[in-house]
């Protein structure tokens, strides 16, 4: 055994280390996150959400057209995404839970989970983009969709299991069919977790930008129709960041803090209903 | 029961079975889609030629995915080096050192950091923390890594802050609260009692999380860093602002490069032949190979590990 005091000194040399090294790293998330604020806010206002883009170079305008087809990709998204991410991971953790091809599944999902959103992209320019010959909403939604469903199907998957099974033979006792146990019983016991892996799989494509560049493009006119190109924040703050104008520079400030504002909420209110109906702060 | 409720049944049934594998048949129709799409680039440039080739002249119609792949493993590995200790020591900061009232808020600031859009540290990279880099911290290195030889190399040419290595900090402060959450998950499933008795015989916290801790999660932290460097070899905002996108291959991390991702955000719009926007989708095909296999082989590795642990 070595001597006690050089045990002591290695002891506070590793410690002091790993305390520096959590401070420098929160030290840099930190500075993000108030840069995001302070350049932010100092160019928040109103005509940012109620008027559309000027042509570029001159003052003044807003980024209505951006936050409006924002709202529509990812709402189109999440009807596309939901039912087949819940239904899936119903199949994973009900009728196939414990066979090959369920446990096979769940793994792909998980693969899929981080496949490159640009990639999506990509293929959702080959699939919908390319034989129609232009850029149109559907397509981002459809790669916002692709992102969101093995993240929807995993923690359905992980929420149904949660459910006690006696809960499902109680109902087997009463003459239950098994689509009735899994409609009235396991949703309602695993709701709250299956409402906190939709909100998350919405905070997650809220913030992508590259699966969003070569599919529904982007648009500096106020549009809502689908077929044709749909603006959005993400990649209005891409075009604006790389822009020469200043004013662009301080709207894609403003725009970064809406989408952040906008995902922190959500992210926390997923993990508040956690919290309320499990008892802690759990990660999906 | 009657007819109309087993038909019900059988119905929803068979949506979840569909549901459920639209999964395989989106990744199989992802590889297909991307292979036949890719056609082209293949057989002009060959399925191996392509991937050796450092060429890429949208003039000239040639192309080749050495220098963007170079870009991405460079960009990527460096990234897992500056973030695996630091998020390592977060994790361990958060678990065995601070006091219970620090714990907490730091764990729910990590996790909602972890929750950013790519975007947003993109953006911040361009306008901050690339003047940083130029102003600072390059040329500081430059002053003192760079004058020792066969190093030195590594820090040639003249810092403008978009380059390598800019790229790799900020897809490092990208990845650092993945892998602390992460890690954190995993210290927290030591037992408390192991870890008491090893207190118990007189070692010191070090030598806990040092003997105790860190071996009994090196799967988690594992897993971790696997899924951390999944997201960063396909992450394309927080580096595109910032790499310039020129596709060499350099030995300067002062210099400018191109990933994969990067190359397809700024081109695939542009790309004007055929050829062009086939090897821009062979690209993609090769990023989706690289990040699809190095996944699953290390979900297979960690899954038969746990099956092993456990018996």
């Amino acid at each position: 055994m070595r001597p006690y005091r050089r045990r002591r000194i290695e002891n506070l040399v590793a410690i002091s280390l790993c305390t520096l090294s959590a401070a420098i790293g929160l030290f840099w998330l930190f500075f993000i996150l108030i840069d995001v604020v302070i350049e932010g806010v100092g160019a928040l206002n109103l005509a940012l959400f109620l008027e559309d883009p000027v042509p570029a170079g001159l003052e003044g305008g807003g980024l209505r057209n951006a936050f409006v087809g924002q709202l529509l990709l990812t709402m189109v998204a999440a009807l596309l995404g939901v039912p087949v991410g819940l239904l899936g991971g119903t199949f994973l953790a009900e009728y196939g839970r414990g066979s090959r091809i369920g446990r096979i599944i769940s793994l792909l999902s998980d693969i899929m989970t981080s496949v490159p959103s640009i990639v999506i992209g990509t293929f959702a320019y080959a699939v919908l983009v390319k034989p129609f010959g232009h850029f149109n909403g559907w397509a981002g939604s459809f790669a916002l969709a692709l992102i969101m469903i093995p993240i929807i199907i995993r923690t359905t998957e992980e929420m149904l299991k949660l459910v006690p099974w006696e809960l499902r033979e109680a109902a087997f006792a009463l003459g239950a069919p098994y689509y009735r146990v899994i409609l009235s019983i396991v949703y309602r016991g695993a709701a709250p977790g299956i409402l906190t892996g939709i909100l998350l799989s919405i905070a997650r494509v809220a913030g992508e930008t590259a699966p969003l560049l070569f599919t529904s493009f982007n648009n500096t006119f106020f549009s809502v129709d689908m077929n044709e190109p749909v603006p959005s924040l993400t990649v209005t703050v891409f075009q604006y960041a790389m822009g020469p104008y200043e004013n662009w520079h301080a709207q894609a400030w403003a725009a970064s803090l809406v989408i952040t504002l906008f995902i922190l909420i959500i992210t926390l209110l997923g993990r508040f209903i956690i919290f309320r109906r499990y008892g802690k702060w759990k990660t999906l | 029961m009657g007819k109309e409720s087993s038909l019900s049944g059988s119905l929803f049934y068979v949506f979840t079975v569909i549901s459920a594998f639209l999964v395989i048949l989106f990744l199989l129709g992802i590889f297909y889609i991307l292979f036949s799409e890719s056609y082209l680039a293949i057989r002009e440039f060959g399925l191996i030629g392509f991937i050796f080739s450092q060429e890429w002249d949208p003039v000239r119609d040639l192309f080749g995915a050495a220098p963007t792949i170079f870009g991405t493993v460079v960009t990527t590995l460096l990234a897992l080096l500056f973030a695996i200790p630091v998020a390592v020591g977060i994790a361990i900061f958060v678990t065995e050192i601070a006091p219970d009232y620090v714990k907490a808020p730091v764990s729910v600031a990590i996790e909602l950091l972890a929750a950013i859009p790519s975007i947003i540290y993109g953006m911040w990279g361009l306008f901050t923390l690339s003047p940083i880099m130029a102003g600072y911290i390059e040329p500081a290195l430059q002053q003192t890594l760079g004058r020792l030889p066969i190093v030195g190399i590594l820090f040639e040419g003249v810092p403008m802050g978009i380059d390598l290595l800019t790229a790799s900090v900020i897809l490092s402060i990208m990845i650092i609260p993945l892998i602390a959450s992460i890690s954190r998950d995993a210290f927290n499933l030591v037992p408390s009692i192991v870890k008491e008795s090893a207190y118990g015989v007189g070692a010191t916290r070090w030598e806990v999380i040092k003997k105790i801790v860190l071996p009994y999660s090196k799967l988690g932290i594992f897993g971790g860093v696997i899924l951390a460097m999944g997201r960063a070899l396909g992450e394309t905002m927080a580096v595109a602002f910032v790499l310039g996108n020129k596709h060499q291959i350099t030995t300067s991390l002062f210099d400018a490069a191109a990933t994969i991702t990067v190359s397809l955000a700024n081109e695939f719009t542009e790309a004007d032949t055929d050829t062009y926007l086939s090897s821009l989708f062979y690209l993609s095909l090769i990023l989706f190979a690289i990040s699809f296999i190095t996944l699953g082989a290390a979900k297979l590795t960690i899954q038969r590990l746990q099956r092993g642990g456990a018996r």
